[in-house]
C-alpha cells in the first residue's frame, strides 16, 4: 500500500468523513494545533535558546529543561494528536503540497536531535549544567532543535498559504 | 468617512496599492513574521502566566521573568503590527466584511488592554495575591489564544 493509498483510505473512513464535512471541527482543530505550538515549539525554542546561551541566562539550565518539559510534552501532545486528526481529514490534499513532506522529515530529525540530546547530556544536566561554558555537543543539540524546528514552522505555515494560492 | 469606506480607501491608496504588486514571495514573508511574531509573543506571556499559575519556572520571582521575556513581547509585537499591515492592507476590502477579523481585532484590543493594565501592575509584584495571579493568567493566556484562534478562523469563515 502507498502512502497515497493510505492516506486516502483515512480520508474515506467514517471519522475522516466527518471530520471534514462538520463546518466547525476542522477550523477548530487547526487552531488548537496552532495554539499548541505555543507550547510545544515555543518552550521548546526558548530552551534551545538557553542552551547556546542567549535567552534566560539567570535561570540554571536545568530549571528550564525540568520545570518546563511537562509543559512542553503536553504542547507535544496537543500538536501531535490535533496533527493526526487534520492529516486523517485532508491526507491526499495535504500530501500534495511539497512542503508537508519536507516538515515531517524535519520534525524526525528535530526528535532523533532531542533523543540524542536527552541520552548524551539531559541525565549529566546537573553536573555540566553549572559550568560557565557548556559541553560543545549540548550547543550543536541547541541550535539543531533552533534552527530544525523553525523550519518545521515555516513549513508548516507555508501548507495553508501554498494550499490558498494553489486553488 | 463609514469604516467600509475607510478599509476600501485603505487598499486602494498608495500604501496599499504599492504592497498589492509587490511579488507574491512578500505575502509568503508576512505569513511567516505574522507567525513568527505571535510566537514569541504567547510564549513569552506563556512563561511568564505558567509562574503566575505557580508552576514552570517557579524559582524565578515574577518580575525577573517579565524582565527577561519584554523583549520577546515588544519583538513579537513589532513583528506583528508590521507583517500584519502588509497582509491587510492589499486586501481590506476582504477582511472588512469577515466576521473573524473583527472578533479578532476585539480581542487584540482586550488582549492589549489587559497588557498594559492589569497584567502589567500584577507582574510588578515580587509575590502577587494567588487569587488575583490566576485570574489574571486566565484572562491573559484566553484573550491571547482567543487572538490566534480568531486570527486563523479569519481563512475559513
Amino acid at each position: 500500500m502507498t502512502i497515497i493509498e493510505f492516506l486516502q483510505l483515512l480520508h474515506d473512513s467514517q471519522l475522516g468523513t466527518a471530520l471534514r464535512e462538520s463546518l466547525y471541527m476542522f477550523p477548530i482543530i487547526e487552531g488548537v494545533h496552532l495554539i499548541g505550538l505555543a507550547l510545544s515549539v515555543g518552550l521548546i525554542l526558548l530552551t534551545d535558546l538557553r542552551l547556546v546561551g542567549l535567552f534566560l541566562r539567570n535561570v540554571p539550565v536545568q530549571d528550564v529543561l525540568h520545570q518546563l518539559r511537562p509543559w512542553v510534552l503536553a504542547g507535544f501532545a496537543i500538536t501531535f494528536i490535533t496533527g493526526t486528526l487534520l492529516i486523517w481529514a485532508e491526507g491526499p490534499r495535504i500530501w500534495q503540497i511539497p512542503v508537508f513532506p519536507i516538515k515531517l522529515l524535519l520534525i524526525a530529525l528535530a526528535g532523533l536531535n532531542a533523543i540524542w540530546f536527552e541520552f548524551k547530556y539531559g541525565r549529566t544536566v546537573l553536573e555540566w549544567g553549572v559550568k560557565p561554558e557548556f559541553p560543545k555537543g549540548a550547543k550543536v543539540a541547541g541550535w539543531l532543535s533552533l534552527v530544525s524546528w523553525t523550519a518545521v514552522v515555516i513549513c508548516g505555515r507555508l501548507i495553508p498559504y501554498l494550499e490558498a494560492t494553489q486553488h | 468617512m463609514s469604516t467600509q469606506a475607510f478599509f476600501h480607501s485603505l487598499q486602494n491608496g498608495a500604501l496599499g496599492i504599492s504592497i498589492g504588486k509587490l511579488d507574491p514571495l512578500f505575502g509568503a514573508l508576512a505569513q511567516l513574521f505574522h507567525i513568527a511574531g505571535f510566537l514569541l509573543i504567547l510564549t513569552a506571556i506563556l512563561i511568564v502566566n505558567l509562574r503566575l499559575f505557580g508552576v514552570g519556572l517557579r524559582n524565578q520571582s515574577v518580575p525577573q521573568l517579565v524582565k527577561a521575556t519584554n523583549p520577546l513581547i515588544l519583538y513579537g509585537l513589532g513583528f506583528l503590527a508590521i507583517s500584519g499591515l502588509f497582509i491587510l492592507l492589499p486586501s481590506a476590502d476582504i477582511y472588512y466584511p469577515n466576521p473573524a477579523f473583527w472578533a479578532k481585532a476585539l480581542l487584540l484590543s482586550l488582549a492589549l488592554i489587559v497588557q498594559f493594565t492589569l497584567y502589567r501592575k500584577v507582574t510588578a509584584s515580587e509575590s502577587p495575591n494567588r487569587t488575583l495571579a490566576s485570574t489574571t493568567a486566565v484572562l491573559s493566556l484566553t484573550l491571547w489564544f482567543g487572538v490566534a484562534f480568531a486570527g486563523r478562523a479569519i481563512g475559513f469563515v
